[in-house]
């Protein structure tokens, strides 16, 4: 008798949706992260001023050549400053290399902040505009970035960096090396 | 009472310059002269999520992100890129979580498809239902 | 102490509840029945009323009002504040319930102990899972130690009447779709249920619900409107269609319980819809609570939360789909019928909805999906509805106008067109009439005005002939239809917008009007301090029509800004303005919007609201 069947068909579909929501909830899931679509792509290619001398800044020059951490930062941005400790971390105590992105800011607040806080960074690229930050990806500031020796994005997280996730991106570094 | 007004003025002044303004969204010195090209913005502006926002465009949101990436979209309109390959610039850098139409690939095929089965399956249910009918009288 | 009271009061209607599960499975307890029932009733609306208190008499000890409330909150917004947030919420779902399950003990006849015992039980066994998951998950009485000096206030943008007011109804609307379930569960798990006229019962609980869920669904689409800035009422958010789901379930439900009712047909297929409508309500409930989603209407993110109702919904759903799957055989018999008669019509109705509902439930749960099954994420937005769910409900709505004068059983095709003719005239006329007044021609605005017209014609014409065989109540709420669909036409396809600089005494034209822009003030309002442009409104003539007055507000408590558009409205358009940033040297953004035939849509809404009314009424008398 086909009707039998189909008078199972609501319970099935229920299920079904109740299952996918049910494992929805179980897996550790942030309904507002999305997923970086440059993880495992190469860094983009962007050429701009650095913030220190008269020089220029090429990613393909700094940014392929061994592990390092990316940061979009400004000084109007107050988790960056609170982030800024563990950044200077990352280099003291990781022998990190460290590239910041100075996003939309003034390069003399920038120098100012740096002598004031430390500056982590090897270099820091100027990004006035934030259409390097597009190319990134970025919603916001602050945003950290880790790139593998061969150029490519391995990690994105967005927002300040706290103690958990300090310490999450050190075993990622260690497994990278 | 006039120190307490000075203070509200003051006050005023100091708050609604750095008010995050709710409501506005294009702004009128990013409007494009060239009419086609505003409304070709405009659409696609319509059909990118607000990534900062809760469920608005960018169109609609007033989010320093949306806002450049009005303006990158107007830039890349006026050097001729067509709007498939705008969406393709946005949906490389973020994903296709920023269209607010599905894009219609491998994994949305059930998406766009199933309406049109859940109709097809409509109107076989009225046609047989009829058919049945028709025998019984 | 009364915080405990009214923990206490909480309890009590737990154990309320617990006697009404355990002695309605027993016979010829109806005494202890009704003091269960009734004890439900009263213990839960005292802790409900306990909370509204501590809400205005500004008890910081009480966790639930620290959180939600501020002593410089406006006594209004203090008590709709209580329903403002989950656990007060949660509190308002419980004592509808108790409510409606008052009026199913009212029921209650000498022939029909065992129906209404049944129904009462499973009505007593959902109230007990909401009560329990109150109480261990989200108790409102829960206390902040040590007590607070003053609360965390309350987001400026959800003190509004409109909103205060759009929960209360929009559960009336779930929960009475709980009534109609525990029928459905009544009938389908008792032998001889077919021996009752379970119809009739579920007849005026289906029709309230439906009723309060249209305009509850409503006042939520008039204050996004006039709210959010920028004239838009519906956004397909997920919470947003969590509740259209359960509408468009209730609008297939009520339509085929007048089959039933009429020609005892299609029993299964409403017991099935009955059981849907309410599973879809208390999933929406899910949706919103659970964490699985962010929107703007999700209530603060939880998984343990969502686990509970998850286990819950799991278990009323698996109960009574099982029960159906096996046991609905009975209700099935071989009345068919033709395409062409009402019932026909109503079953094409039914159709429709069912595909509507099925892609609104798609597009809403796939982001979810993709996310379970691959790393990636999607967002199914305005466009893919825009494009999915409005083709198929062109088609319905054109049924809709011939539906209700058909006859039973089968119609003429020839008697038809007859029946149609004055109908089409008036349609017509009215369409030619309307666009050459409104020189502006779009297909999808031409489909959209002959959509509206004709609704609204073929109504007229049945008011007029007094066929009032047909009830009254449809007529109206079908005209409702009519306006609305007039409303979403003019307002989505000939909306004219206007972004502009301004400065004082800079001015703007839009349609026919010219804006002033003519000063900007300071005002201090109870708890917000505001800049408030006025703008002069002249028509074609040079007479000035209205001054309309935007602000810009802030609320020094949670340190937010608004903004207040200002809005006039008559039948034709509405003119709606919103200032933006600026100041006195550069001037201020501006943006403005005409939009043609924006009030029909709560027209439309308050008439199908009005219909429905009508139509509660009339069943109620006949149950009596």
């Amino acid at each position: 008798m086909i009707k039998k069947q189909l008078l199972k068909i609501p319970f099935i579909i229920f299920i079904i949706v109740l299952s996918i929501f049910f494992y929805l909830l179980i897996i550790d899931r942030n309904p507002s992260k999305i997923p970086s679509a440059l993880i495992n792509n190469s860094v983009p290619e962007f050429e701009t001023n650095s913030l220190f001398g008269d020089k220029k800044f090429y990613s393909s020059k700094e940014l392929k050549h061994e592990i390092t951490l990316v940061n979009f930062f400004a000084t109007w941005c107050k988790p960056c400053r609170d982030e800024h400790v563990y950044i200077q971390r990352f280099k003291d105590e990781k022998a990190l290399n460290i590239i910041g992105i100075n996003y939309k800011d003034n390069p003399k607040k920038t120098v100012q902040w740096l002598k004031k806080l430390g500056n982590p960074y090897s270099n820091i690229a100027i990004d006035s505009n934030g259409r390097i930050a597009i190319d990134w990806g970025v919603y916001g500031i602050p945003e950290t970035f880790i790139v593998d020796s061969k150029g490519i994005i391995k990690f994105r997280h967005i927002g300040p960096i706290n103690k958990k996730k300090y310490r999450e991106i050190n075993l990622l570094i260690e497994k990278l090396r | 009472m006039i120190i307490k007004k000075k203070i509200i003025k003051i006050l005023f002044i100091v708050l609604f310059q750095f008010s995050v303004n709710e409501s506005n969204a294009v702004e009128p010195d990013e409007i494009l002269i060239n009419k086609k090209q505003e409304i070709m913005a405009r659409n696609i502006s319509k059909n990118i999520r607000c990534m900062v926002c809760q469920n608005q465009s960018i169109d609609e949101s007033n989010a320093p992100l949306a806002k450049d990436l009005r303006i990158l979209i107007r830039n890349k309109i006026q050097e001729g890129k067509t709007d498939k390959e705008i969406y393709k610039f946005l949906t490389d850098r973020y994903g296709d979580f920023i269209l607010l139409k599905p894009p219609l690939n491998l994994s949305t095929i059930a998406l766009w498809f199933l309406p049109f089965a859940f109709a097809l399956i409509g109107f076989f249910v009225i046609f047989f239902h009829n058919k049945k009918s028709k025998k019984s009288y | 102490m009364l915080p405990t009271l009214g923990n206490i009061a909480l309890f009590l209607s737990l154990i309320f509840a617990v006697s009404q599960f355990y002695y309605t499975r027993k016979k010829n307890k109806i005494k202890i029945i009704s003091i269960s029932v009734k004890g439900l009733l009263i213990s839960s609306l005292f802790s409900f009323f306990i909370l509204i208190y501590l809400h205005i008499i500004s008890d910081f000890s009480v966790l639930n009002v620290f959180q939600n409330s501020h002593t410089t909150k406006p006594l209004f917004y203090k008590i709709t504040a209580v329903w403002g947030n989950h656990e007060g919420s949660m509190l308002l779902w419980i004592i509808v319930l108790t409510i409606f399950n008052y009026f199913i003990f009212k029921l209650y006849n000498k022939k029909n102990y065992i129906f209404v015992s049944k129904t009462l039980e499973i009505q007593a066994f959902i109230t007990i899972g909401f009560i329990i998951f109150t109480i261990l998950t989200s108790n409102p009485f829960d206390r902040i130690i040590p007590a607070q000096e003053n609360g965390l206030g309350f987001n400026p943008i959800l003190q509004d009447p409109a909103l205060a007011i759009h929960p209360p109804l929009l559960y009336i609307g779930y929960v009475g779709f709980s009534a109609a379930f525990s029928i459905s569960v009544a009938c389908l798990a008792l032998k001889n249920g077919k021996n009752f006229p379970w119809y009739k019962y579920m007849k005026p609980f289906v029709m309230i619900a439906w009723t309060f869920l249209t305009i509850g669904i409503a006042l939520g689409s008039l204050w996004a409107y006039y709210e959010l800035g920028w004239g838009g009422w519906w956004f397909w958010d997920p919470v947003e269609n969590a509740s259209f789901m359960p509408w468009l379930i209730g609008t297939a439900l009520l339509h085929s319980l007048i089959i039933v009712e009429k020609r005892q047909s299609l029993q299964a297929w409403v017991l099935l819809l009955s059981l849907l409508a309410f599973l879809l309500s208390v999933v929406g409930t899910f949706l919103v609570r659970s964490g699985i989603l962010t929107s703007v209407h999700t209530f603060a993110l939880d998984p343990s939360r969502g686990i509970y109702i998850l286990a819950f919904t799991a278990i009323l759903g698996s109960y009574s789909l099982i029960l159906f799957g096996v046991n609905s055989k009975k209700y099935f018999n071989n009345n068919y019928f033709t395409f062409f008669s009402k019932e026909g019509a109503i079953l094409v109705n039914n159709i429709f909805m069912i595909i509507v509902c099925s892609t609104v439930f798609l597009g809403t749960i796939y982001p979810l999906l993709i996310e379970a099954m691959t790393n990636n994420k999607i967002s199914v937005g305005e466009p893919y509805y825009n494009s999915t769910v409005i083709p198929i409900l062109i088609p319905a709505i054109i049924i809709m106008g011939v539906g209700p004068i058909l006859s039973w059983g089968k119609e003429n095709t020839s008697n038809i067109i007859r029946k149609l003719l004055p109908s089409l005239l008036i349609t017509t006329s009215l369409t030619i009439l309307f666009f050459s007044i409104y020189k502006s021609f779009s297909l999808i605005g031409i489909a959209g005005i002959l959509l509206a017209f004709w609704i609204i014609s073929n109504n007229l014409v049945m008011f007029y002939k007094k066929k009032f065989n047909l009830s009254v109540g449809m007529i109206v709420a079908h005209l409702g239809v009519g306006f609305l669909i007039l409303g979403i036409t003019g307002s989505s396809v000939w909306q004219i917008e206007k972004i502009s600089n301004m400065k004082i005494n800079n001015e703007i034209n839009i349609n026919k009007y010219k804006i002033v822009f003519d000063s900007i003030n300071e005002i201090k309002g109870p708890n917000y301090l505001a800049l408030r442009g006025n703008f002069l409104v002249f028509d074609k003539k040079k007479n000035i029509i209205t001054t309309l007055k935007p602000e810009h507000r802030f609320y020094p408590i949670t340190g937010s800004f608004t903004s207040e558009a200002s809005i006039h409205t008559n039948i034709f358009r509405d003119l709606y303005i919103v200032l933006g940033e600026g100041n006195l040297n550069e001037g201020w953004t501006i943006r403005m919007y005409y939009n043609p035939l924006v009030i029909w849509i709560w027209i439309g809404a308050l008439t199908i609201f009005l219909g429905g009314c009508i139509s509660i009424n009339r069943n109620l008398k006949k149950l009596t």
